[in-house]
């Protein structure tokens, strides 16, 4: 009976731990097996086990476009992050302001990019709002008598296309986060700081910011991961299948899924793959300790 | 009215403006959406600028539906949503209530290891999922890919789940337990019922990542009867949108309607269940 007690969580956790098994374990493993074999289109069935060179490759060699990608991808975080974090931080700081009225009605209306399915808001942008013929931006730019712009031909513009869409997509959720947090900070502070003549800046770098920073660390290092991993925006807007729209813009994620599905090159794919899941480990664990010490403080 | 008085007003004006601005932006793209989904054939092309659809139809909805296999597609993406709902929160449920309620071997070890796996890019894994559905004879079916969206919500349903059966206090399970009920009664007749507002809550959110998702579907769903959505509307705006670009906002709207909707009644409860597990990817 007693033993019988002591395997009751495992038999509960059972099922779970298979479908977690085949799903999440399993195709890491195997990544991570292929990542040491030649296989590419032309080894498919016989493949060899060829070591590190796969790693090597990616990591050494600038021609396989590896550590370009890491370059994109680091700047594409730090840029979106940056702005995000400051663009919400005023916009929630407005909603807050005292005797703003309406301020549910903006809240509702600007949660709407983020309700919206990701891929449906991708592809309404790509043909809605980037197309050169049905494209909002190029009928505006038509009306007011400029000439029509491919936003997503070439590198640089599709990069800041991709950046602007991001930005609309992520913005809600971190407004929310903010703005929940903002609402969690007693009065009385500000109230003690008016009295000692405080004005707006020095009111939000003593109280606000040192504040916030706690609550909202959990919300902003969680963003980072998904903009890092990012996948969609770029993919649907300038690559998808058979409809490149001429841009060359690669991150880590993007590069690892062309190399296995567009040049089967799924011994490279697999080495790019698990150096992705190694920095993402090695940043989590690095981020969770950070996090659980300024708690402690 | 004082000089103060006179400075807040508008400051609150300014901040109205900057507002209303804001949420403009914001929505262009969907009222951009809703303004075609009602316009005649002629609206996308036509370089005007107006926010009123020019002559009004329900004509893009109505061809969407009849000429295009729509309601198909939905009722593929219902049902994949439904059964990876049942599979992931069946699964998920009792291993959360163990996790809660047990204090056994590897507890804590194995629940920051499911953290660290869930960090895995799901992209990433496609290519060895996608040999793994092909060795199970399993490509090309509802149940493969079933599976495979079930097994990536499930560490989440889990920690989301055992976050909240942790906020629920023993004593009555203790009590229960005292006059003779089993594990399973205890969880089926008293944790479930208490814990229900975060079953829902998880329940739905895996509901809107199914119905969210394109890329699993469209690569693994190759058989034109068994698209989803997500397969649909690719297909919609990939082949000549010349024609179909009106008629793709209409079915975009469609789509996003249902995940509108839910997202404006749990809204309040996702923001606490997204950050209560700390780092997710």
């Amino acid at each position: 009976m007693k033993q019988r007690r002591k395997l009751t969580p495992y038999l509960y956790s059972t099922p779970a731990f298979i479908l977690i098994a085949l799903v999440i374990v399993f195709p890491i493993l195997y990544t991570a097996y292929i990542s040491l074999t030649n296989m590419n289109l032309f080894h498919w069935a016989d493949y060899e086990i060829i070591g590190l060179e796969n790693y090597v490759r990616a990591l050494t060699k600038v021609d396989s476009g590896f550590l370009s990608a890491l370059l994109v991808t680091l700047l594409w975080t730090v840029l979106n992050m940056v702005i995000q974090v400051v663009a919400a931080y005023f916009i929630a700081l407005g909603l807050n302001r005292e005797g703003l009225k309406g301020r549910r009605i903006y809240k509702t209306l600007l949660m709407f990019p983020w309700a919206m399915p990701a891929y449906v808001s991708i592809l309404l942008w790509r043909v809605g709002i980037y197309n050169t013929e049905f494209g909002l931006l190029n009928k505006i730019l038509v009306e007011i008598g400029l000439s029509k712009v491919n936003f997503l031909s070439t590198n640089v513009p599709a990069f800041l296309s991709c950046m602007v869409l991001n930005l609309w997509m992520a913005l809600p959720f971190m407004i929310m986060m903010i703005d929940g947090a903002l609402q969690s900070i007693d009065r009385s502070y500000y109230e003690s700081a008016e009295l000692d003549g405080a004005g707006f800046w020095v009111k939000n770098i003593h109280i606000t910011i040192p504040a916030l920073k706690g609550i909202i660390a959990p919300s902003v290092i969680m963003t980072t991961f998904t903009t890092f991993k990012q996948f969609d925006i770029v993919y649907l807007l300038t690559m998808q299948k058979g409809a490149y729209s001429g841009a060359t813009l690669q991150t880590v994620i993007t590069y690892a899924h062309q190399n296995a599905f567009v040049s089967n090159n799924y011994g490279l794919s697999s080495a790019v793959s698990i150096i992705i899941f190694f920095l993402i480990m090695v940043f989590s664990v690095f981020t969770n300790r950070g996090v659980k010490e300024e708690s402690n403080e | 009215m004082s000089k103060r008085k006179v400075k807040n007003r508008l400051q609150l004006g300014a901040l109205h403006i900057f507002y209303i601005l804001l949420c403009f932006l914001s929505l262009v793209p969907i009222l951009y959406a809703l303004q075609l989904s009602f316009s005649g054939s002629g609206g996308a092309l036509s370089s005007g600028l107006s926010i009123l659809p020019q002559d009004f139809t329900l004509d893009n909805y109505r061809r969407i539906i009849t000429e295009k296999p729509f309601l198909r597609w939905f009722s593929n993406s219902a049902v994949l949503a439904a059964l990876t709902m049942v599979i992931a929160i069946g699964f998920a449920v009792v291993a959360a209530y163990a996790f809660s309620r047990y204090r056994f071997r590897g507890r804590t070890g194995i629940l920051k290891v499911l953290l660290l796996l869930n960090a895995f890019p799901q992209i990433l894994s496609m290519f060895a999922l996608f040999r793994l559905l092909k060795e199970m004879h399993m490509l090309d079916t509802k149940l493969g890919l079933v599976i495979i969206y079930a097994g990536s919500m499930c560490i989440f349903s889990i920690w989301n789940m055992k976050g909240y059966f942790d906020t629920i206090p023993t004593e009555i399970e203790e009590a229960s337990k005292i006059d003779g009920a089993s594990d399973f009664q205890l969880l089926w007749k008293i944790v479930m019922p208490l814990a229900l507002p975060a079953i829902i809550v998880t329940a739905v959110m895996v509901l809107i990542f199914v119905w969210n998702e394109y890329l699993f579907s469209t690569t693994f769903l190759l058989n034109e009867n068994s698209y989803t959505l997500a397969g649909g509307l690719y297909q919609l705006q990939s082949n000549d949108y010349s024609r179909s670009w009106s008629m793709f906002a209409a079915a975009a709207i469609l789509v996003s309607l249902p995940v509108l909707v839910i997202f404006f009644c749990i809204q309040k409860y996702m923001v606490s269940g997204l950050t209560a597990g700390g780092v997710k990817g």
